[in-house]
């Protein structure tokens, strides 16, 4: 028992090996890196977006239709007409996304992105619960939060699929924009898309580790890390919605 | 050597996680409608500082976010520096690109 005591009392460097400086199992610190990575992936396109949206002059305000009014069938055609919507200026996103699922004929600027916002901050908690119930091996409320992250990221990606409808329907296609400079569709749906995979990839996963949390297979582990690892990767995929949200609807 | 630190190294979470998930959780929401309000507050203002007024608010989100729902905070402090230093080079290309956008915009 000494021997132990000597060990521990000698003032050792956090970098001096025997323990991991990061204080976390390898899984997670390379879950780590993961993001990183793909943090630098998520930054470039938004700093193209960034880039092409400077190099356009800004729209002139929306002076033509207020929240909660009558919107008409040819709403894109008549704005291009009055000037709003041409390939010389960056269009306002209030007027791009203003429509809103079984309501038809009214203008709602950007009330469906808040909507897809609130639905993904409110999977994130539920599954950081999930994460906070592993601690306490708590087998039952781990399953009940995996279960409604599985259905806000599913409600989610049901209201991206809609609002890309919504936009192809309007003309929008990767080398066609209605709605003024052909890159803004281009990045839209190239950005979205590749947040919307990720969702997508972010909805397999939990699928996957839901049914092991049934199965126990982390109850017979003794540890419930791998909910850990898969929530991190969640809360990634909700932290770069913030930053698609800010870029996209609000810049 | 004893083979002591095979035991999961991780950094034990507060006590009162819940109370802590939830607060971040209105703290996000309000900060949503924030954004929101601003937007339409702001409509007829096209300057570089409205931008950078909701990057800094993004920016506020993410730490909430790292922080709170994804442990960061209660983790080592290793880790944070591994994460948080690189990001650098991001902010080093959005200046490179803002001065670089300016010369494509003449030509426009």
């Amino acid at each position: 028992m000494s021997h132990t005591t000597a060990l521990t009392t000698e003032k050792k460097s956090i970098w001096g090996g025997g323990r991991s400086p990061f204080g976390i199992d390898y899984g997670k610190l390379m879950m780590w890196i993961f993001l990183l990575s793909d943090a630098f992936t998520f930054s470039s396109l938004l700093v193209s977006y960034g880039f092409v949206r400077h190099t356009y002059p800004s729209p002139a305000p929306n002076e033509i239709i207020k929240p909660m009014q009558h919107l008409e069938e040819g709403f894109v055609e008549q704005m291009q007409h009055v000037g709003y919507f041409t390939t010389e200026k960056w269009p306002l996103p209030e007027l791009v996304f203003n429509h809103f699922p079984f309501i038809h004929g009214m203008h709602l600027p950007l009330f469906f992105v808040s909507l897809m916002t609130f639905v993904l901050i409110f999977s994130s908690v539920t599954m950081v619960l999930a994460v906070e119930a592993g601690h306490r091996m708590a087998k039952k409320e781990v399953a009940n939060y995996m279960f409604l992250t599985i259905l806000g990221g599913l409600a989610f990606l049901g209201c991206q699929a809609w609002e890309w409808t919504q936009f192809i329907t309007e003309g929008a296609t990767l080398s066609h924009n209605p709605f003024g400079p052909m890159a803004f569709a281009a990045l839209f749906f190239i950005v979205t898309g590749f947040h919307g995979f990720h969702v997508f990839s972010g909805v397999v996963i939990n699928v996957v580790i839901f049914f092991n949390v049934l199965n126990g297979t982390y109850e017979k582990r003794g540890h419930y890390e791998m909910v850990e690892k898969v929530g991190l990767y969640w809360h990634f995929v909700d932290l770069v919605w913030v930053f698609v949200f800010t870029f996209f609807y609000l810049i | 050597m004893e083979h002591n630190d095979h035991h999961m190294e991780h950094t034990e979470a507060p006590k009162d996680m819940k109370s802590k998930i939830w607060r971040t959780f209105w703290i996000l929401t309000a900060l949503t409608v924030v954004d929101i309000a601003l937007y339409f507050m702001l409509l007829e203002n096209h300057s570089m500082l409205k931008n950078v007024l909701f990057i800094a608010l993004g920016v506020i989100k993410a730490y909430y976010i790292i922080g709170i729902f994804m442990h960061m905070k209660f983790e080592q402090k290793w880790l944070g520096n591994l994460i948080i230093y690189p990001m650098i080079f991001v902010v080093f290309l959005v200046a490179l690109m803002i001065i670089e956008s300016n010369y494509t915009a003449l030509i426009r």
